[in-house]
């Protein structure tokens, strides 16, 4: 049995579980360790502690983690073989079933609180912007379309074409966030904090924990993107990252409808 | 190359990716849990042993006890041992595969655990622990002095772990099954993971979510649960029993299937009723787990027609795992049995299930639930099915497939010793909390002045749980003891049809099988009758 075969680029492929030695990788002990320094400990030396110089430190020590188990973890999926290929495009939606539960959870929790108050929305709410989110469902909906423009291009093997149509698929979220910021900017100037009345904790909730998706869906991109520059690309993962968008995508237009135009 | 699978490596252990050695990862953490836990456990009883305060010098000394054992238990020993350990050492075995479908995802989930492991025992060190019981009510969640935000990334932590376990435990059972398996030679445990799993994949997030806003309301101002501001308090009770009903099935249908799997190899028998108990038994819990959680918000003042709805699917749920309990007693049916330690422990559950399931009827009836609700009679009741039933099912699989982790049998009189402290010791420890409980013995109590006639009973109670201390350590004892020195066992000891045992060498090596799997048409892993 050979362990080691080698692409078209001349760079090794190694299979795992062959059975030759016991498989390890330090990605995702690196990830897991960042994330508990950047989410648990940051959040709890700033909120709960206020202690601003652990709140530095367990930042610097946790983003820094993330960042070099993510490049590991990518780069060890772009050489090695797994046991069966194309498994992460099943994975991938059932994560999104998962994820489906969590906006759920929130709506319902909307539903209720909207549904048991006498008047909506409640005092100090100023008026919500009507063009704006408009305007971010076009470029969301448009931003599913290039990315599937993007995946044909890379099924026909036009590599450059692939990379150019997902730089533009990352501007359209790019422009999508920088709308999300400056209408946070506007609102917290008018005094609506998410601590100002019922609407204010469902709305910032809402659309925030929906932005953490793009966000998300934008770093799958750019984790992408840049092995691609160097002619890197696993179709598997593109078609992961395509799903995860087209669903970040289809849960926007539930946000718009309940929290805006309802 | 070639003996790099020999000796023992701490950087090819910390970072594997192999399934098997992942599985013990994820049970030496679970029964670290289970052994801090566990003295929390003696401390609350040495607590309880007369009214007034016997061992915490306050309240929230208790409050912190009673959190760590009920978190620590359920979230940190029960669903990792079972679906974390057992599911990770045994499934990829039992289905003929070389590993899981994500390996690397595996190794996240693992480590997960022990960041959530790592935050709860910081908890128990910081000047403001978590005082909220495994449950955190608002209220007092938000307005406690307590640090709730670690009981929250808690959750978090080990919510995100089990999400990517589901995910990657699906694909592996639909994708990765030896050629020639159907769905129908699944082993009975392959089932109940598949299942445990499901729930796990719809239900945390809810969880996740309750708690999400938890945080908030707690550290950003938030009022979710604030009904002066427009949010509900009840709210988060139907969120996290939405998710914290389900979990006591992710915990049961894996014990289940462990002790299918023990019996009808020990047994050497067919599973009685097979498909029935799949897809009816399995299939409706599935069905109908989602729809009785407001037995936990009986007396909360929730609608009436809610109240009885709930109660129809909470009596009904106990048809599903009625047919269960009667392929487990089916696959006795004309067994010749040998009945080793891992035996002993699965007839016992038998008995323990029983009890904690005609305990939970009384408790599913709204008018019953009025009075004994908030009684030591429900402690005891799921006692019996979470703590004991569970855990001796855990001990009834550890055994079972001890040669298999370590090529030595842990058998003797050692074991068998303690099996009948750890059998005798819990019932003395929650027979007299039944007792009390009907006569009105609350629950969470730190003391009980108001009630000094039920101190004989709490006298018993912790008697019993001594024992049980001492049977654990007994256990614990004979499994290191065994693990090295233990008596070399032979290939296949228990003479078992199951994959696991017949094409892997004990313990496996690096991608588990010396030749492909396939199986025919008519192979079963409980082939045993023909
Ligand atoms: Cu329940």
């Amino acid at each position: 049995m050979t362990a080691h075969s080698t692409t078209a680029h001349g760079t090794p492929i190694e299979h795992q579980g062959h059975g030759h030695h016991w498989e390890t990788s330090i990605a995702p002990f690196a990830v897991v360790f960042g994330v508990f320094f950047l989410l648990p400990l940051t959040f709890s030396m700033h909120f709960v502690y206020h202690n601003t110089i652990l709140t530095a430190v367990f930042a610097g020590i946790g983003l820094p983690l993330i960042l070099f188990g993510v490049a590991k973890w990518i780069d060890e999926g772009l050489t090695q073989k797994p046991l069966v290929a194309g498994l992460a495009g099943v994975g991938m939606p059932i994560f999104i079933v998962s994820e489906i539960f969590i906006f759920l959870s929130f709506f319902a929790t909307y539903w209720m609180v909207r549904l048991s108050t006498y008047s909506w929305p409640p005092e100090h709410t100023p008026e919500m912007p009507v063009l704006l989110p408009l305007f971010m469902t076009f470029l969301l909906i448009t931003s599913s379309v290039t990315v599937h423009i993007a995946e044909e291009k890379l099924e026909h093997g036009d590599l450059a074409a692939f990379r150019k149509w997902l730089v533009i698929t990352v501007l359209f979220g790019l422009a999508f966030l920088s709308c999300t910021t400056f209408e946070y900017h506007h609102l917290l100037e008018h005094d609506f904090l998410p601590s100002t009345n019922a609407f204010s904790m469902i709305f910032f909730s809402i659309t925030g924990f929906h932005a953490s998706h793009v966000f998300l869906g934008l770093s799958i991109f750019i984790a992408i993107l840049l092995p691609a520059l160097g002619g890197r690309v696993n179709k598997t993962f593109v078609l992961c990252g395509s799903i995860y968008w087209h669903f970040v995508d289809v849960v926007w237009i539930f946000v718009v409808s309940q929290i805006y135009f309802w | 190359m070639s003996d790099a699978h020999h000796g023992f490596n701490l950087r090819e252990w910390i970072f594997t990716t192999d399934h098997k050695r992942i599985g013990i990862l994820y049970l030496i953490g679970a029964l670290s849990a289970f052994a801090i836990a566990g003295t929390f456990a003696i401390m609350i009883r040495m607590q309880q042993y007369g009214p007034g305060m016997q061992v915490f010098d306050s309240g929230s000394g208790y409050n912190t006890a009673l959190y760590f054992h009920g978190a620590a238990m359920i979230l940190v020993f029960l669903i990792p041992a079972l679906t974390g350990f057992f599911a990770n050492y045994f499934l990829p075995l039992m289905i003929g595969a070389k590993d899981v479908a994500f390996p690397r995802i595996n190794a996240f989930s693992v480590w997960l655990f022990y960041a959530a492991i790592i935050l709860a025992l910081v908890s128990l060190v910081i000047p403001d622990p978590p005082d909220v019981m495994w449950t955190g009510y608002p209220p007092y969640s938000v307005t406690t002095e307590g640090n709730t935000a670690f009981y929250v990334f808690t959750v978090h932590l080990l919510g995100f772990s089990s999400i990517l376990g589901a995910i990657n435990f699906l694909v592996t059972v639909i994708y990765m099954r030896a050629p020639g398996m159907g769905w129908n030679q699944l082993n009975m445990f392959v089932w109940t993971i598949l299942a445990a799993f499901i729930l796990q994949l719809i239900f945390i997030p809810v969880l996740a979510s309750a708690v999400t806003m938890l945080l908030f309301d707690k550290y950003l101002g938030t009022h979710f649960f604030d009904p002066a501001m427009g949010g509900d308090v009840l709210l988060y009770q139907n969120l996290f029993w939405f998710y914290s009903h389900p979990a006591v099935y992710v915990i049961l249908l894996p014990a289940i299937g462990i002790l299918f799997d023990v019996i009808a190899t020990m047994g050497k028998n067919r599973i009685f009723n097979y498909k029935v108990c799949v897809y009816a038994g399995i299939g409706g819990v599935l069905a109908l787990a989602g729809e009785v959680w407001i037995h936990h918000l009986y007396v909360a003042g929730v609608p009436d027609w809610i109240r009885v709805g709930m109660m129809i699917t909470t009596l009904l749920i106990s048809v599903p795992i009625g047919l269960m309990l009667m392929s487990l007693w089916g696959t006795l049916y004309k067994a010749s049995i040998t009945f080793n330690v891992a035996m002993h422990y699965a007839s016992a559950c038998l008995f323990l299930l029983l009890i904690g399931g005609l305990t939970g009827i009384p408790l599913a009836m709204t008018v019953m639930t009025a009075n004994l609700g908030q009684t030591s009679f429900v402690h005891a009741h799921f006692h019996f099915v979470m703590a004991l039933f569970s855990t001796f099912a855990i001990i009834s699989g550890i055994y079972y497939w001890f040669p298999k982790m370590t090529g030595r049998l842990a058998e003797g009189k050692l074991a068998v010793v303690a099996f009948w402290f750890n059998i005798i010791g819990v019932n003395i420890t929650f027979w007299p909390l039944f007792i009390i409980g009907v006569q009105g013995m609350p629950r969470r109590y730190f003391s009980y002045e108001q009630f000094p006639q039920f101190a004989p009973y709490h006298h018993v109670a912790t008697y019993g749980s001594f024992l049980v201390a001492l049977g654990m350590v007994l256990t614990l004892i004979n499994w290191i003891k065994s693990a090295f020195w233990g008596v070399k066992s032979e290939a296949n000891p228990w003479h078992s049809k199951s994959l696991e045992w017949t094409h892997t060498p004990n313990p496996p090596g690096p991608g588990n099988f010396p030749h492909d799997v396939t199986v025919s048409a008519d192979w079963t892993p409980y082939d045993y009758v023909k």
